[in-house]
């Protein structure tokens, strides 16, 4: 047994703990404990940053967030029972026992990713059935669709070692080598099995040309999400979204053979040992909850160039805001809607992009006008699409992604056979997209506004000085009106009797007209 | 003219190096260029992957309809494709 790594903690509040540690000690991996449970761990000298008081590791944000109450917090080599340094704190203002913990009481801790999970150690067999049966449908179902499914990653890292989940692991992985060798025909493969997964019910989340999402409704209720990786073998090496490149032979994966996994059997490489050294290095057989996949930039940079590019701060910025109670339950009509609304004829059709919660398209349908908002976030309109069919109001609500051509092509046909004028609004879409984003925006007005359709904007060209907006940056207006020109459309002449007071000098409003 | 030979050595060494230090970040500035146009490149596959699943799947069987609309819009992009304008090769 090594010898115990030495930490003296400095201290320990809302921001994070801080400690001194010898300069020539070798990395440590720690686990965090409140009232004895693990709720993260971090490597000690690659996590914290070094400061004036020692080195300090900064409460994730998702953590931070629920951090209020009192608990006995405790620092420990990774795995061992005996505590390394372990006090009294308070955090945040409640006096209660801290507990991290779901709705339904669920015990909560930090996955990898940092994201804050019911990790599937914390889960009894029971609970770990219905992630097993929806292994097995998914399974099935890729197979039905025409590939070779097998577990990936950390799934295939508990099978192999443990026989069973990652205790720290929160979610499964699946994952084919496609017969293919190309990566557009990877990916037209791909859209085909989502084709397929969709026409037998499922839900599936596109993440990339070669990775999706595909959601089990499971026993207990609950919606899970099973990540599915496409791959392929062209000139002896593997390519597997998202981290492996790696030299290798097709009788490594082929035919496929099988791992144990919590009792039951599952679809493995015929080496399952070659992959995951791909996956996790040298080391995989040393368990590492901190762990931090080391891809080489070039591999990252030929998975991404191929495959990526279609969902635009989708995961790591619009799904987080909108799971936040305040962001998803926003129900504010704009300024702009108003204004548009109080401008255009009442049997023009409104077409909101980026419609976020969908407050502004019930709006509209509420004063008796035909409206659709479209995003890329379907959980965000969820509410409002359901409120709009219960009161029966005209308004519809489609997903829409900007930077995903194929979305932009369905979404634009499905709007263009609503007849009669139309008037597009986008608060906040140009300068949250990018410049793919952009077009497509312009590209889909033009189609749906053409012969004197207007689209109404609001954007910022400015920082706010009141503090950082979400997922906004400062739009080059000249930039984008010019763009707007080359696709047939230009600034309206202003209309006196429905102007708007100005904005505030870091945000701008204009209306594009297509004649 | 300095003439001692270890000063006009070191002088040559200096001037090499500096030389060398203008080479080797002009090339620095061609492989950040290459790198871009590299990813540039590849960045046509996903393209190219969606507009011919677009094509296949939306556009084509859409083109298959008894609409006189859409009859016209294939015919007149047929037309305006082919080399002699009535369709014929």
């Amino acid at each position: 047994m090594p010898d115990l790594p030495t930490i003296s903690v400095v201290s320990a509040d809302d921001d994070g703990i801080t400690f001194a540690t010898p300069d020539d000690q070798a990395d440590v991996l720690l686990d965090v404990r409140f009232d004895g449970r693990r709720i993260g761990s971090f490597w000690a000298l690659r996590d914290t940053r070094s400061g004036p008081d020692g080195r300090t590791w900064r409460w994730p944000r998702t953590l931070a967030q629920v951090l209020d109450g009192r608990t006995t917090l405790s620092l420990a080599a990774h795995g061992a029972d005996e505590s390394l340094w372990s006090s009294d704190v308070r955090f945040g203002t409640s006096d209660t026992r801290l507990d991290v913990v779901d709705p339904r009481g669920n015990p909560l801790a930090l996955d990898k990713d940092l994201r804050l999970v019911q990790l599937l150690g914390s889960r009894s067999p029971e609970q770990l059935a219905p992630l097993l049966d929806s292994m097995t449908e998914v399974v099935a179902a890729l197979r039905r669709a025409g590939v070779e499914p097998f577990v990936a990653y950390g799934t295939l890292l508990g099978a192999v070692r443990e026989g069973t989940f990652i205790g720290h692991d929160s979610d499964a992985d699946l994952g084919y080598v496609s017969r293919l060798d190309h990566p557009v025909d990877v990916m037209l493969e791909s859209f085909e099995l989502q084709r397929r997964l969709t026409a037998e019910g499922y839900t599936v989340t596109r993440y990339s040309g070669a990775a999706m999402k595909v959601a089990v409704r499971e026993s207990d209720g609950t919606v899970r999400g099973l990540d599915v990786f496409a791959g392929f073998l062209r000139a002896g090496r593997l390519h597997l979204m998202g981290e492996v490149e790696t030299a290798w032979r097709p009788e490594w994966l082929w035919p496929l053979g099988e791992v144990e996994l919590a009792g039951r059997r599952f679809p493995a490489p015929a080496e399952p040992e070659r992959l995951l050294e791909a996956m996790y290095g040298g080391h995989w057989r040393v368990p590492d909850p901190a762990f931090k996949f080391e891809t080489s930039q070039a591999t990252r940079r030929r998975l991404g160039g191929w495959f990526r590019g279609n969902r635009f701060k989708r995961e790591s910025v619009w799904v987080p805001h909108y799971g936040q109670p305040r962001a998803r339950t926003r129900t504010e009509v704009g300024d702009v809607v108003r204004w548009a609304h109080a401008r255009e004829p009442a049997g023009t059709t409104l077409v909101d992009a980026g419609c976020g919660t969908g407050a502004d398209v019930v709006w509209a349908a509420e004063q008796g006008r035909t409206a659709y908002g479209f995003d890329y976030v379907p959980k965000a309109f969820g509410p409002s699409a359901t409120r709009s069919t219960k009161l029966g109001l005209p308004a519809t609500f489609l997903f829409g992604n900007l930077t995903e051509l194929r979305s932009v092509a369905a979404t634009t046909a499905a709007l263009r056979t609503v007849r009669g004028p139309t008037v597009m609004t986008a608060v906040h879409v140009a300068d949250a997209t990018n410049a793919t984003g952009r077009t497509n925006l312009l590209r889909m007005a033009r189609t749906l506004l053409v012969g004197g359709g207007r689209l109404y904007l609001q954007v910022l060209v400015a920082r706010d000085p009141a503090g950082r907006r979400t997922g906004l940056r400062p739009l080059d207006l000249d930039a984008f009106v010019a763009e707007a020109a080359r696709h047939g459309g230009r600034p309206a002449p202003p209309d006196p009797d429905h102007d708007l007071p100005d904005p505030p000098a870091h945000l701008r409003r204009l209306v594009l007209q297509w004649t | 003219m300095d003439l001692n030979p270890r000063r006009v050595l070191a002088q040559r060494r200096t001037e090499r190096d500096t030389e060398r230090d203008t080479e080797r970040r002009a090339l620095e500035r061609r492989l950040e260029a290459l790198e871009a146009d590299v990813q540039e490149s590849r960045a046509l596959n996903l393209r190219v992957a969606e507009l011919t699943d677009v094509v296949m799947e939306l556009l084509v069987p859409l083109a298959d309809s008894d609409d006189p609309r859409v009859a016209a819009i294939v015919e007149r992009y047929r037309l305006a494709i082919s080399p002699d304008r009535r369709g014929g090769d």
